[in-house]
């Protein structure tokens, strides 16, 4: 008798096809230029003339269009990835082949994943070579100020883009769970980007409430914080300013955290999925 | 395996299926299939039939396991739809199907094949062989988002059938095909039953199906309204056809006044009639053995030869 498995390759011819399918269309072409023409135009927004303050500038220019534009290609690529397959019942088509529900999820989202990757990878190499290009041109003009060399923290800023690609990967989870029950495109889009401000701002509540020291709101707002990731804590740019080192087992824990997230929310998602008429 | 042919499970088992479809909140419901009890035996063409609505689609849906049953069950060769290992050996043509545009017509039945786990030395040689099979040999390299209805059509059997399954299910197949197409197609499910497999059709056109079917169920509104054995339905047992060529006029008294003494009746004489489709088909030039030779879309595929493929 023959037997069947949770097959990764199944997984992984899934998820290349959503990565080519995400690659043919305009929206990531689109936000990898905005983005790119972000990073490029704030070197021509000099009001510092003094050489460390333009670079700073520069850099949390960068990581802001970064992280904007990750955050929408994220939500809208995922939900777009997911009900082209179920619209155009090409679904239809896959599930009905000897394939797990979980492995169509899985591969969406790798799929989804592997784009973010991408859009990550040229952000920071371009975030780089700017920063890279413009404090060259700063130690020639006012040598004083570079006088114990390179000022850029050149990895910290490559594990900050990492991390952001963890958080982008825990809003493509957030966003496959509620496409895996809802019926349209639009309504997971507009939940998930609500779903982005509560993960970006449940800190606020939870310093809030916990002062207040009832036990049932303490709860609550503990479970809040439980369920929605806390976003602010990858939100590391600050700590990347001239001179001062992320802290490398800070970074680890939030990667961590950032795994696990996803880990949690892909199995939501599965789970949802299951009996998911097609 | 070991087992008795009696012991063997049919191709497709269906008891006491009922699928509702909820059509509102507060509890509105649709019976798309009720209580139906279905059997297909292995290696025979058994056709679907019933008007638009009747629940056909969703009865493929729920054998494949795309859709839960309300009530009942389904099995596909004993294992139950719910259980992915059922599918193994299905393949499947949705209704007016529709593709990764993106991918070319290799590209895409390449993409299904490891998708199923067709073995890697074999994949190649098996996708240019179905390719050959449905016709599409020389539109392969074509991007599906170019394709025609009927190559649609053609493209999704190409897929249903590149990992060899037994059992296949095809829904509507023929719709917007023509008939030449239509012709071919059934031609081809022909060839599959004589392969061994097992084919459940799904049509409203019954020409079609008249010619191809061994047995037939028609639904109406969900429920099951006859079932049967395609030749026995029917024939008039009771009557028979005598076809004479040149028949002289003044006979026909004669000819009646005859089979009376022998205890017979004559009922009528008529012309017999073709069918649109027979005459369609010859003045098109089309004869069954060439039939799955021909690249649809000739002229179009044949002045892409020249150009450097675009995709
Ligand atoms: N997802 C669905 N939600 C609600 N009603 C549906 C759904 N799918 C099919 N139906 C209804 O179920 C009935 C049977 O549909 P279907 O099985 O597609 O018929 P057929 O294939 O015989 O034309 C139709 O009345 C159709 O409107
Ligand atoms: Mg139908």
């Amino acid at each position: 008798m023959k037997t069947i498995r949770f097959s990764p390759e199944r997984v992984s011819i899934i998820a290349r096809n959503t990565l080519l399918e995400a690659v043919r269309q305009k929206l990531f072409s689109f936000l990898v230029l905005i983005s790119l023409g972000m990073i490029l135009s704030s070197t021509f927004f000099r009001d510092f003339n003094f050489g460390s303050g333009e670079l700073k500038f520069i850099t949390d220019f960068g990581f802001g269009a970064i992280t904007f534009f990750g955050s929408i290609l994220a939500i809208v690529a995922t939900a777009q990835l997911f009900f082209s397959e179920i619209e155009n019942r090409t679904a239809l088509t896959i599930l009905a082949k000897p394939v797990f529900r979980s492995e169509f999820i899985f591969g969406k989202f790798f799929g989804v994943f592997l784009v973010l990757l991408f859009f990550c990878a040229i952000m920071a190499v371009s975030l780089a070579g700017v920063l890279y290009w413009r404090e060259g041109e700063l130690t020639r003009e006012i040598p004083d100020a570079f006088a114990d060399g390179r000022l850029v923290a050149y990895g910290d800023i490559f594990i900050f883009v990492f991390l952001q690609w963890l958080k982008f990967g825990i809003l493509a989870a957030i966003t496959m769970v509620i496409a895996s029950f809802s019926n349209t495109n639009l309504y997971s889009v507009v939940m998930s980007f609500f779903i982005l401000i509560i993960c970006h701002l449940q800190y606020l509540a939870r310093d809030a409430w916990e002062a207040l020291g009832v036990l049932p709101v303490k709860l609550a707002v503990g479970l809040l914080g439980l369920i929605f990731p806390n976003f602010q804590l990858f939100n590391l740019g600050d700590q990347i300013a001239l001179g001062e080192r992320l802290p490398g087992e800070l970074a680890l824990r939030v990667a961590l955290y950032g795994l696990v997230y996803i880990l949690v929310f892909n199995a939501v998602a599965i789970y949802s999925f299951r009996k998911r008429e097609i | 395996m070991a087992t008795s042919p009696s012991s063997k499970p049919p191709a497709i088992r269906i008891e006491g299926l009922t699928k509702d479809f909820a059509l509102t909140l507060r509890g509105l419901k649709l019976r798309a299939v009720d209580n139906l009890d279905l059997t297909v035996k292995e290696n025979q063409v058994f056709g679907l039939l019933g008007p638009n609505g009747s629940g056909k689609s969703t009865t493929i849906k729920v054998i494949l396991g795309l859709l839960e049953p309300t009530f009942g069950s389904c099995e596909i060769f004993g294992i139950p739809s719910n259980n992915v290992r059922s599918r193994m050996d299905v393949g499947y043509l949705p209704e007016a199907p529709y593709f990764y545009r993106y991918l070319n017509g290799e590209e895409l039945v390449r993409f299904y094949g490891r998708i199923c786990q067709v073995p890697k030395d074999r994949l190649e040689d098996r996708v240019a062989e179905v390719l050959e099979w449905v016709g599409l040999k020389d539109a392969a390299r074509r991007r599906v988002g170019t394709y025609s209805k009927g190559m649609l059509q053609r493209v999704g059997l190409a897929q249903a059938l590149v990992h060899d399954p037994r059992l296949i299910l095809l829904d509507e197949p023929t719709a917007g095909v023509d008939p030449v197409g239509s012709a071919e197609i059934s031609e081809l499910i022909l060839k599959l039953k004589d392969a061994g497999k097992t084919i459940l059709l799904c049509s409203h056109l019954l020409a079609q199906v008249e010619g191809i079917c061994d047995e037939i169920a028609i639904l109406n509104r969900g429920r099951l309204v006859l079932e049967g054995d395609l030749k026995s339905l029917v024939s008039e047992r009771h009557r028979n056809a005598v076809m004479v060529e040149n028949l002289p006029a003044g006979l026909e008294k004669e000819l009646g006044a005859w089979l009376e003494a022998k205890g017979a009746r004559l009922v009528g004489i008529e012309t017999p009639r073709t069918t649109l489709d027979r005459i369609f088909l010859e003045h098109i030039g089309y004869r069954k053995e060439q039939g799955s030779s021909r690249q649809v879309d000739e002229n179009i595929a044949r002045s892409d030869a020249g150009k450097p493929e675009a995709s």
